[in-house]
């Protein structure tokens, strides 16, 4: 081999299509373009095969195939001389590429036609430069190592945990990982999605750099990178979305004129057009406690060789999470009440809001926009209605976990991320209506206007 | 066999390649700058970069059998052409304009979905050319999807 496999790892991101070239029994060449290159390791890659189409046919008659590959950091070409293996329906090879496809599916409502049927692995018999696609020299070092960009660093993970480390509560931490995530890392669009109520949802409880604030949106299992990272519990990086999603459009309106129905499109919270995204489970021992979605509007952002620092920062976020939801979940609230927090009385209440409670859908309406639903909607029915009937403004975290009304899980409630989900989907909502934690365990529901409470 | 339909499309500026075999069944391959379609759509001219691979022409001059493939970065609407050699000829200097066009075309369309920073081609090899004239004689749809490979002409 005349040069290196590992050092073309950059090619394999899908952000510049590759070129597939086989021959049949009767000597008939074709040329193709190809979805998906995958390296393998040292002699090996694999190719996506998606599609009966002629070049597999070929492979079929005819092992032997010509890939060309273009490396994004330098723009050099490389052409692969290889021999075809095997194919792989099952095991982490397949995993790895079903799971970017089926991501890049999901948007287009693809799931299920714009599909991996099989991982094909190549020998690598030779890698040449291509002649006519020389690359550009500076993005390398003396020493022949690509010269990354600072992104998923060490330096930049240890410093991220020691902002972690500060934080002495849920809201603290999450905050302290997106600010950290932007301020190390340089990321401006990211969030964090939680475990939802529902079996197999998760609800963004934290986002940051998008002017939606997205906070309460859900996203099911199985849609977009993120679902697809919670579904397989792996992290999904794709760097070349767009290219992704034309060739999946592409395949869509094809399937279209032979009369397929595709499913709806998912709408996804997150940037119109990313062009980098990164899916991080956060799993503890197991257990999905939610996934950390990284955006670029720039391409190729997440590198081969960031992989495995993406993996360390999943583990420690997961288990930073998971252990300041069990603290606050286990607090007792503080014995002596802390001096109550002037709640806003008549003198400020100056308009009128119209708070709903559907019942049978578990919604709370503010002036007829969807606010909240199931436990937070909930939580917030019971701290309005007892307000109003009480003048009450300060609760307790115990109080709601023993109040039956609310039907929290006996086990495993999430009471404290629920509340958190609550107060800063208030936040985004309204200024008068607030959760203020004034000590440990402890709250008190500040409300400046009028408020009409109406049950449907 | 290409209509003035296809013409209009595949003369438009679209990324272009050329698969040929040798003597073992072995594939080659090379990226074409442009095409030009001739004689009532029966044949067409690719425009090699003559810095590339030397084993391409090889193959045609020893067969003669090619497989162009062309397409739009934008939508990934893909046709490929099958064709056999007329004839092989260094690019004329008149041509220039016309195929560097066709290549400046392309990267127009990659600018569309933010890919031309990363193509810039600043070090590529697109001209001088070699101008291989093809007898088309198939034209198949190659756009992803499940009828990928249908005969269009």
């Amino acid at each position: 081999m005349s040069l290196g496999l590992e050092k073309l790892t950059p090619c394999f991101q899908g952000i510049l299509p590759a070129m597939l070239f086989t021959c049949a029994q009767d000597g008939t060449p074709n040329a193709a373009f190809l979805s998906h290159v995958d390296y393998i390791d040292a002699t090996h890659v694999a190719l996506s095969f998606q599609f009966f189409n002629k070049s597999r046919r070929n492979i079929a008659e005819n092992p032997h195939a010509l890939v060309r590959v273009i490396d994004p950091d330098t723009n050099q070409g490389y052409a692969m001389r290889l021999k075809f293996e095997r194919s792989e329906t099952s095991g982490p090879i397949f995993d790895r590429m079903f799971l970017r496809i089926e991501a890049i599916a999901s948007y287009v409502g693809l799931k299920g036609v714009f599909k991996l049927k099989a991982a094909d692995i190549y020998l690598v018999e030779s890698v040449e430069l291509v002649p006519e696609e020389p690359g550009r020299q500076e993005r390398w070092s003396p020493r022949g190592r690509r010269q990354l960009d600072p992104v998923f660093t060490m330096k930049a993970l240890q410093e991220l945990s020691g902002r972690m480390t500060g934080a002495g509560t849920l809201n603290e931490l999450l905050e302290s990982i997106l600010s950290g995530i932007k301020e190390f890392f340089g990321f401006s669009h990211s969030m964090i999605l939680l475990a939802g109520e529902k079996p197999n949802t998760l609800i963004i409880i934290a986002s940051r750099g998008y002017p939606q604030g997205g906070v309460g949106a859900e996203v099911q299992f199985g849609e977009g990178i993120i679902g697809v990272a919670a579904e397989a519990r792996q992290p999904i990086r794709i760097s070349g979305l767009v290219r992704g999603m034309l060739y999946a459009l592409a395949a869509k309106r094809r399937a279209e004129e032979r009369g397929w129905r595709p499913q709806e499109e998912v709408k996804l919270p997150g940037l119109e057009n990313p062009s980098s995204q990164l899916g991080v489970p956060l799993v503890v021992r197991g257990e999905l406690v939610g996934v950390l979605c990284i955006e670029s509007e720039t391409a190729y952002r997440f590198h081969e060789d960031d992989k495995n620092t993406i993996e360390l920062l999943g583990a420690s976020l997961a288990i930073a999470i998971q252990n300041m939801q069990l603290k606050e979940a286990g607090d007792e609230p503080s014995p002596a009440p802390a001096p109550a927090r002037p709640v806003a009385r008549s003198t400020t209440k100056r308009i009128k809001r119209q708070i709903a409670y559907y019942r049978s859908d578990e919604v709370v309406m503010l002036d007829g926009e969807y606010l909240v639903r199931s436990l937070p909607a909930r939580i917030l029915w019971k701290l309005l209605q007892t307000h109003k009937r009480e003048g009450r403004a300060e609760f307790t975290n115990r109080e709601l976990r023993l109040d039956k009304s609310l039907n929290l899980p006996d086990f495993k409630d999430n009471l404290e991320t629920r509340l958190l989900l609550l107060r800063r989907r208030l936040d985004e909502k309204t200024d008068d209506i607030r959760i203020v934690p004034i000590a440990r365990g402890r709250f008190v529901l500040e409300i400046s206007c009028e408020t009409e409470l109406v049950e449907k | 066999m290409l209509d003035k339909t296809l013409t209009e499309f595949l003369e438009r500026g679209l990324a272009i390649h050329i698969g040929t075999r040798n003597e073992a069944l072995r594939p080659n391959g090379c990226r074409v700058t442009a095409v030009r379609v001739e004689d009532q759509g029966r044949s067409l001219i690719a425009y090699l970069p003559k810095a590339a691979t030397p084993a391409v022409l090889e193959d045609l001059r020893s067969n003669g059998l090619a497989a162009v493939s062309l397409a739009r970065p934008t939508d990934d609407r893909a046709v490929q052409v099958k064709g056999e050699l007329i004839s092989m000829r260094d690019a004329d200097p008149e041509e220039e304009t016309f195929v560097l066009g066709q290549w400046q075309a392309l990267l127009t369309e990659l600018d569309m979905i933010g890919l031309a920073p990363l193509t810039s081609t600043s070090t590529w090899l697109m001209w001088p050319c070699v101008a291989v004239k093809l007898r088309v004689t198939a034209v198949f749809s190659q756009t992803p999807g499940p009828e990928a490979g249908s005969v269009l002409s």
